[in-house]
């Protein structure tokens, strides 16, 4: 027997599509409201991203520094305890292309902006760029309204839950579920309770920690270090046509991290460092990398984090960088 | 727009409203939407590849027209070739051009100087060995007969870019999809069941193995000097089911996705990793391109001489080196298919004068080994597909027999993601004699179990996907 017809608007549907269009909706509808309450429930989470965006917003008008960085400049400068009104935009793994766009994308916002810290790890010139989907770039679009995607985004591009349903279900987890999130952000996001790493689980045993093992990154790329010196110069060239200072910052390692470097790829970041000293007159260098006088073994989170007390020490000596330059 | 992509999750039920909205009585109309909405799909990689698509799609329309339309031998020789060397010579452009210049520059030393040959800075057509191949065989199937040439334009149209299997297959024959777009469709609500559970497949095996995979081999592979021989090999295995997980759960998307059009897709896995040699590897593993190759090169070369196992030999190099070539314009796939070519014969060699005396008829090691043997084998090889370059690929080798002790190997098993790949393989085992392992399941569990079992599905997709990950057989 021929299926009868309903219309709906100027399509008609079969009575057995739509049948099965009801059962999908009746399938579907609980899984989107769960997703929606996931959303919700992620976007409670207090993370530093969030501050970073609700202190760019609340004090645009003021901020004079914005730092940035990957997560050991996240680590290395507490803005709380700067002398100027600043921002620190560093965040795990990200990368200067990331930077970029951050910089590209609120610079307008900051009318007060003088100063860019800007972090050169030793890996940074030799580590690829991310893509251009990232998942991070969902948190900037979200929390600093920057457009990283490099492309018209659209609202499923603020999906924060979406952007990294692993990282957030485990995010989500620990904060509701077990509560083992201890971190302690102070009102410009920093992490002032940021101590549980490998070295106090080897109670800064510093014999222990000789033998502890840590993951580093020693492959070295020519290709990629050519395309990321040329964008780190791209970068460089559009704060210099922004009147904008610049200070160069390598952040402070533990000696077992500096021992396992690769001496190729120190030797090729240094250069480029002694490049950028001479061609550029808004920079200055910070270079703190190999700085074992100042920093022991109490100021480290891990290998190649330090800890808030380290983060303490770091930020005034920023401090003084920044004060030099005015 | 990734299958797995929320893009993708909006644009297929936007597209199967439309599609079935209009009628099945209706089959141009309906063929229209699929060819616009194949085409907005192309075009959202890169809007320039939609004229590279429909040139090719034309060029071996009119060919296969003016084949039928001539009885002269030589006229219909002309019009074959004219299309073989428009779909090889754009494949070798966007593909091959670049590596054969380099390669060629540095045999002669010709890099540099007033001689020197320029590389084309041209971005590879997502899709453009699988589309290619497919109208290809089209046009030599009607020179050869096998087929009526279509004269339905829109009906070719979107037989070569049937968004399902545009851009990664399977690789379908003309005899098979294109009566398809002619033929009589109608809606049947557990062939598009069976699509949605397809799909569920595929994306579990895409997000959750696939790409929880990948993210431990690229975090080794992005520094093999870093990592100690056991964790390389752990990694290289993880590979094998990353790219297993990753083109197997693309395959199940892709023909899961035709279901709900009511069109059926050739099967292009069958278990490979239980494969009991590496000939029945390349039976089990990317079916239709095997089966490509297989009609379109291997025959033709032993077809003269059946028993002559020289020849035999010769076309098996041949076929599996230009597979391995099909893949990509460098030498480690070169490499790869020359070595499955040279496992091939091997097995396939007389190991006396009895014909099925070969390692391939009777294995000389107990029978459970085969398989362990064989994807050792092919997981070796998996080493050359995944290494940037023979330099690569030398380190990895070097450090996996050298030995090292792997202190990182903890930190790299997860073993959550271990759970998922054995459940994984079990369920596939055990369904092995089905298309894939939630097929008719209303025949097993009632209603309200089957939902509770896809919205489990549904949750550890969500919950324990990978970093996202592009499909690895775009590349190609």
């Amino acid at each position: 027997m021929p299926d009868p017809k309903k219309t709906l608007s100027i399509f008609s549907f079969s009575e057995a599509q739509l049948r099965f269009l009801k059962y999908c909706a009746v399938f579907f509808i609980p899984v989107i409201i769960a997703y929606f309450i996931l959303e919700l429930l992620v976007l409670e989470i207090p993370i530093n991203y969030k501050v970073y965006g609700n202190h760019l917003n609340n004090h645009s008008e003021e901020i004079e520094v914005m730092a940035l960085g990957s997560s050991q400049m996240k680590c290395a400068f507490n803005p709380a305890v700067s002398n100027k009104s600043a921002i620190n935009f560093a965040s795990t793994s990200q990368h200067h292309n990331e930077d970029f766009h951050i910089l590209k994308g609120t610079i307008d916002r900051l009318p007060k902006l003088k100063t860019v810290v800007l972090e050169i790890s030793c890996n940074h010139l030799e580590l690829p760029h991310h893509a251009n989907d990232y998942w991070k770039n969902s948190i900037y679009l979200k929390y600093y309204n920057v457009n990283a995607f490099e492309r018209p985004t659209w609202t499923k591009d603020k999906l924060i839950y979406l952007s990294n349903a692993r990282f957030y279900s485990h995010k989500l987890m620990d904060y509701y579920f077990y509560k083992t999130d201890k971190s302690q952000l102070n009102e410009y996001g920093f992490d002032t309770n940021n101590f549980d790493g490998a070295f106090r689980k080897l109670n800064y045993d510093v014999n222990e920690i000789e033998k502890h093992k840590f993951k580093i990154i020693t492959r070295e790329d020519l290709t990629i270090f050519k395309k990321n010196t040329a964008y780190l110069f791209e970068i460089l060239d559009y704060i210099q046509k922004r009147d904008l200072k610049v200070i160069i910052v390598t952040v402070p390692l533990y000696k077992t991290y500096l021992h396992k470097r690769n001496p190729n790829i120190v030797r090729r970041r240094d250069s480029i460092l002694s490049v950028i000293k001479t061609k550029y007159d808004n920079v200055v260098l910070l270079d703190k990398e190999t700085d074992t006088l100042q920093f022991n073994v109490h100021d480290f989170l891990n290998e190649n984090h330090l800890n808030p007390d380290g983060a303490k020490k770091f930020t005034a000596i920023l401090n003084r960088k920044l004060d030099s330059l005015n | 727009m990734l299958f797995s992509s929320f893009s993708f999750g909006l644009f297929l039920p936007i597209t199967l409203l439309l599609y079935w909205a209009v009628g099945f009585k209706r089959i141009k109309l309906q063929n229209f939407i699929l060819l616009a909405a194949s085409y907005f799909f192309y075009g959202l990689w890169d809007w320039r590849f939609l004229f590279l698509i429909i040139a090719s799609s034309l060029v071996d329309y009119f060919a296969a027209l003016a084949i039928k339309g001539t009885e002269n031998n030589n006229r219909r020789k002309l019009f074959l070739y004219s299309s073989i060397i428009w779909n090889l010579g754009v494949l070798f452009l966007f593909k091959y051009y670049n590596f054969f210049i380099d390669e060629f520059s540095l045999l002669f030393n010709m890099q540099q100087g007033e001689y020197a040959f320029s590389t084309l800075n041209l971005i590879l057509p997502v899709g453009l060995s699988f589309y290619t191949f497919q109208t290809m065989s089209y046009t030599i199937d009607v020179y050869k007969n096998r087929i009526a040439p279509t004269k339905n334009l829109l009906n070719f149209l979107c037989f070569v870019s049937f968004f399902p299997q545009l851009v990664a297959g399977p690789i379908e024959k003309a005899s098979n999809l294109l009566p398809q777009f002619s033929g009589k469709r109608s809606f049947d609500t557990t062939q598009v069941k069976e699509g949605l559970r397809q799909i569920l497949w595929g994306l579990f095996k895409k997000m959750v193995i696939a790409d929880n995979a990948a993210y431990i081999v690229n975090m080794v592979y992005a520094s093999p000097e870093d990592y100690g021989s056991l964790s390389l090999l752990y990694a290289s295995v993880l590979f094998f089911f990353q790219i297993y997980g990753d083109f197997s759960g693309y395959s199940d998307i892709a023909i899961g996705t035709a279901k709900l059009f009511g069109f059926k897709l050739s099967k292009n896995f069958e278990i490979p990793y239980l494969a009991k040699s590496v000939t029945a590897f390349w039976q089990r593993w990317h079916i239709t391109l095997t089966r490509w190759f297989t009609d379109y090169v291997y025959f033709p070369i032993i077809q003269k001489n059946l028993r002559s196992n020289t020849r035999r030999n010769i076309a098996i190099f041949i076929t599996m080196g230009l597979i391995g070539l099909w893949h990509g314009a460098d030498w480690t796939f070169i490499i790869f298919g020359v070595f499955q070519g040279f496992l091939i014969i091997v097995e396939r060699t007389p190991l006396s004068k009895d014909r099925k005396s070969s390692l391939y008829h009777k294995a000389l090691i107990p029978n459970f080994m085969v398989p362990v043997l064989s994807f050792i084998f092919i997981t070796l090889s998996c080493l050359l597909f995944r290494s940037q370059n023979i330099d690569e690929l030398w380190i990895i080798l070097k450090r996996i027999f050298s030995f090292i002790p792997s202190d990182s190997l903890g930190s790299l098993i997860d073993k959550r993601f271990l759970v998922f790949l054995f459940i994984m393989i079990t369920f596939e085992i055990l369904t092995r004699f089905k298309d894939f392992p939630l097929t008719h399941l209303e025949k097993y569990i009632n209603r309200p179990t089957r939902w509770v079992l896809y919205y489990i599905i549904i949750f550890i997709i969500f919950r324990y996907a990978g970093p996202k990950e592009d499909f690895i057989y775009f590349q190609f």
